[in-house]
């Protein structure tokens, strides 16, 4: 998932983002001044029997307005299910319009978010091994006009999401396009005119059931089905480029008015029974989401602690600005939340050949000195990585470290290292690239430059004006091809190392930057997903330290955490660790 | 008020020409030209003499940056920040805006990477003054140069080249910008001397969207000037066009280019500012508008950050503006206040 924003700029980095799992941390545990943020391990916990209604959040009252700011940010360009995999549109969409086969619920005591049913009774019967999944839909679930929601209308909404032409910022194109039948062959409903989609035969329905049939084992389906692709889309949903514009409801708020990069106004959905909904409320009677706005002003309204501020929420503040002035303003309603995203480094396999030289840019790289010049706060929104997989993650080991102790600014030894390669100081060049725009990154590209140059690196950065996710992925761009280190920020969109280490690190995936490829490596890769569900987490893990001491073919530079500011009158504030955001499941207005 | 300031110049200039042409004794009445005239009545001018003084300290800042950075021990290399931040904030360690003055750093030093604010403010003046400069001569020179060519030689010239001039006015400034330098910037991004390119075309769009005021002003000036005895004469004498155009309608224009270079560098500097606000122009350069774009985020927290560069810009284009007005009424009577 793609968390768009301009602290995508770290280290010229592309953020992709996540919807995965990581923490609590929320504002519940941490006393304000606190600057660490709570990780919950073992965070793959599921809950199949989880029924309706969800439980009552302490203290909850009804009615009133919230006010949701997501500023520098233009948000989705449309709401359709099959068309969103951004932070700020599916925690809005999955949460308050649209639901799907599962979901996340957030356990008050530890924080954890635990996977529920949705419209599902239950997580989903995989067979055997893992390739085919048998979904049952609920009763009693309505669209917005009262119609019954039919698993015929499910299973066109995955069918939807094969179409990764119409639906090109979907999350199909990562799992529906790899794991479903016919991946890379059926282009979805309308893209392939010939093959209508029931006869496709990647869902198949019968009765109020619906069977996903993979074409390679999946063991992770039930936390991909809490995507809100995986739902419903009625079947006389018109063009596909048309039902984004104004979708059907189905959860406990519907659409009053969307204008895209301004406004979304959210009301109360009737129709909608909490019965049927193990996670969700409706408490407030209406939400007013408000997309690009300026955030120095959000952040205003949000100090001035009365008035507007009072039932507002933010997706972000200015971090280096105010983070003092949010503290005292807000204490603990200033959320502060663990990710699972990690940013990466990544030297390019094919020509920086010798580990030991990896690693004297891992010990040359200035990581507080480039944090602060992105204007993050070392220790509080990015944290020192020891591995490839984010805090959090089922099978990561938190104490791991490549050379014994965590890898931080080391002229010296970066020297050491040059040395042992056989370059002497200045000698060894390094071609990288920085998004010139964003003066953020212009700013962190001169200390990261001036800090390898004292560990003894010749560096030579290309400003470019395209994303540079962009540039990194096209092989033959003029730039791409001059460079020996790429970047990227990379986030898991569910807590498995399935969504992040073979997307990364094996051969021809699109954001392996690095052109990593190792046979050994690979194999596992394909290995593990077909293993005993528990011992797949171990696995992952051992893969990870394997990856890292054997190869170190990446530089994990952070991992990134996220703030939120909550008005005065907003009660039951929490932090979403799956996809870090706000919980909005759990909110409402204070008298 | 240009035709009349021409008229005049013109006028004086023709009888200065019939006099020296007759043999007439010198002494008596002395001949003072149009320019001699104007310098005479903006030297009277005490505003204009302060803005002047103004202006030249600018320029003399710019021209001795390294020196002065020397002299206070300060430069614009980037230095490794976290050893000079506050990790919480970002914000210096020493000097403002939460301690005292700071010695090593006169004018503070900048949030998140520790650059030092004096040594950026120098050299930004630099910056400006050279984008300035070089926009102002680049678009006076095509200005001038187009204006004659229409003005004089008419005709099917003249309907071209007034297409172009009321083409690229019909070009909204800022979007043009946008759209082209990223594509100019793409274009050379491997290049080595990428910095110098950069500045290039920040130049050059800055003057291709300028010189039309003055390609027109001058056309408009030429085309009642060429009906002139003294130029019919020379026509007449079968002086070679570019003779025509270099001496004899090039010196009676000297009035009208003044002025409009006097009001055309001001321009720059803000336009300069205002693009690098925009993310167009000098990325990662050292230049006022730069700063002003960072420092726009810590108008509370830090605001000295931001007055630093804010009051360059904003003395130098005053000054600027209240000289160039000041030029214009010299050589305008009829507008003097």
């Amino acid at each position: 998932m793609r968390r768009s924003k301009p602290l995508a700029a770290i280290a010229g980095v592309a953020l992709f983002a996540l919807a995965a799992c990581g923490s609590g941390g929320g504002s519940d545990e941490s006393p304000s001044g606190n600057d660490t943020f709570g990780v919950q391990k073992d965070v793959k916990d599921k809950d199949p029997s989880a029924k309706g209604p969800a439980p009552e959040v302490e203290g909850a009252q009804k009615g009133g307005t919230i006010t949701v700011y997501d500023p520098g940010d233009p948000g989705p360009p449309d709401l359709d299910p099959d068309n969103g995999w951004s932070v700020v549109g599916n925690s809005i969409e999955q949460a308050l319009l649209t639901r799907s086969l599962t979901q996340y619920r957030r356990d008050p005591e530890t924080g954890k978010m635990i996977l529920v049913p949705d419209l599902a009774t239950d997580l989903g019967t995989p067979n055997k091994d893992y390739t085919a999944w048998t979904f049952t839909i609920k009763d009693g679930v309505k669209w917005e006009n009262g119609k019954p929601v039919t698993a015929k209308e499910v299973a066109f909404g995955i069918a939807r999401s094969m179409d990764t032409e119409n639906f090109p910022m979907g999350v199909g194109q990562a799992y529906s396009q790899t794991y479903f039948k016919d991946a890379g062959k059926y282009k979805g409903p309308y893209s392939d005119k010939k093959t209508s989609w029931e006869k496709w035969g990647g869902v198949t329905v019968k009765g109020n059931s619906l069977t996903i049939h993979m074409s390679q084992t999946f063991p992770d389906m039930d936390f991909y089905a809490a995507f809100m692709a995986i739902g419903p889309v009625p079947l006389n949903a018109g063009p596909a480029s048309e039902y984004g514009k104004h979708p059907l409801a189905t959860g406990p708020y519907k659409i009053q008015s969307f204008d895209p990069e301004k406004q979304l106004v959210l009301v109360k959905n009737p129709e909608w029974d909490p019965k049927t909904d193990p996670a969700r409320h409706q408490y407030a009677d209406k939400w007013i989401i408000k997309f690009d706005t300026d955030q120095d002003k959000t952040d205003q309204i949000m100090l001035s602690n009365s008035g507007a501020g009072d039932t507002s929420l933010s997706f972000s503040i200015n971090t280096s600005a105010n983070l003092d002035k949010f503290k005292s303003t807000l204490g603990d309603r200033l959320i502060q939340q663990s990710s699972q995203c990690t940013s990466f480094w990544m030297p390019d396999y094919t020509k920086i050949k010798d580990i030991n030289v990896r690693k004297a840019i891992a010990y040359g790289y200035p990581y507080a000195d480039a944090w602060l010049a992105a204007g993050e706060v070392p220790n509080v929104t990015r944290v020192p990585a020891n591995t490839i997989m984010p805090p959090g993650m089922a099978g990561k080991d938190e104490d791991f470290q490549v050379d014994g102790k965590q890898i931080t600014y080391d002229p010296a030894k970066a020297k050491e290292l040059l040395d042992k390669a056989g370059y002497a100081p200045g000698e060894y060049k390094l071609y990288a690239a920085y998004y010139e725009p964003d003066p953020l990154a212009v700013a962190t590209m001169k200390q990261v430059k001036k800090g390898l140059e004292q560990a003894g690196f010749d560096v030579t950065y290309y400003p470019i004006q395209d994303s540079p996710s962009t540039v990194y992925g096209d092989a033959n761009n003029k730039v791409n091809k001059k460079l020996n280190i790429r970047a990227v920020g990379w986030c898991s969109d569910w807590p498995s190392a399935l969504t992040f280490i073979p997307p990364l690190l094996q051969t021809g995936q699109y954001y392996n930057f690095e052109k990593f490829s190792e046979k050994a490596v690979d194999d596992q890769i394909k290995k593990i997903p077909s293993m005993p569900l528990e011992d797949q987490p171990d696995a992952w893990g051992d893969l990870d330290k394997k990856i890292m001491t054997d190869y170190f073919p990446v530089i994990p530079l952070s991992y990134n955490n996220y703030l939120f500011p909550m008005g005065k009158k907003i009660g039951g504030y929490s932090g979403d660790g799956e996809i870090a955001a706000p919980n909005f499941k759990d909110l409402y207005v204070t008298k | 008020m240009s035709a009349d300031l021409a008229a005049e110049g013109a006028v004086e200039a023709a009888h200065e020409k019939d006099a020296s042409d007759s043999g007439l004794p010198q002494g008596g009445i002395a001949g003072k030209s149009p320019l001699q005239i104007a310098l005479g009545r903006l030297r009277r001018d005490w505003l204009a003499m302060i803005c002047l003084a103004i202006v030249v300290l600018f320029a003399l800042i710019a021209i001795f940056a390294p020196l002065i950075c020397k002299i206070f021990g300060v430069s614009t290399d980037t230095v490794l920040a976290s050893s000079y931040l506050d990790w919480r904030n970002g914000l210096p360690l020493k000097g403002p805006p939460l301690h005292g003055f700071d010695p090593n750093h006169p004018f503070g030093i900048a949030p998140k990477t520790a650059d030092d604010n004096l040594a950026w403010w120098v050299y930004g003046c630099r910056t400006s003054l050279e984008i300035a400069t070089m926009a102002t001569v680049v678009s006076t020179v095509i200005g001038v140069t187009l204006g004659l060519l229409a003005g004089f030689l008419g005709g099917i010239v003249d309907k071209v080249i007034s297409f172009f001039t009321d083409l690229f006015l019909t070009i909204p400034f800022i979007l043009a910008a946008l759209v082209l330098a990223p594509i100019i910037n793409q274009r050379f991004n491997t290049s080595s001397h990428y910095s110098q390119i950069q500045f290039w075309v920040l130049v050059a769009i800055l003057s291709f969207f300028y010189w039309m005021s003055i390609a027109r002003l001058v056309r408009g000036e030429v085309l009642s000037l060429r009906e002139r005895e003294f130029v019919q004469a020379a026509r007449v004498l079968g002086m070679p066009t570019r003779r025509i155009l270099f001496r004899e309608l090039l010196p009676n224009l000297t009035g009208p280019i003044i002025v409009s270079v006097s009001l055309a560098l001001p321009t720059f500097v803000s336009a300069e500012a205002g693009l690098a606000y925009l993310g167009i122009g000098l990325n990662g350069a050292v230049s006022w508008g730069q700063v002003i774009l960072k420092a726009s985020d810590y108008f509370d927290t830090y605001p000295l950050y931001l007055w630093e560069p804010l009051l360059g810009v904003v003395v130098l284009v005053l000054a600027l503006n209240l000289l160039g007005d000041a030029v214009r009424d010299a050589f305008d009577p009829k507008t003097r206040r």
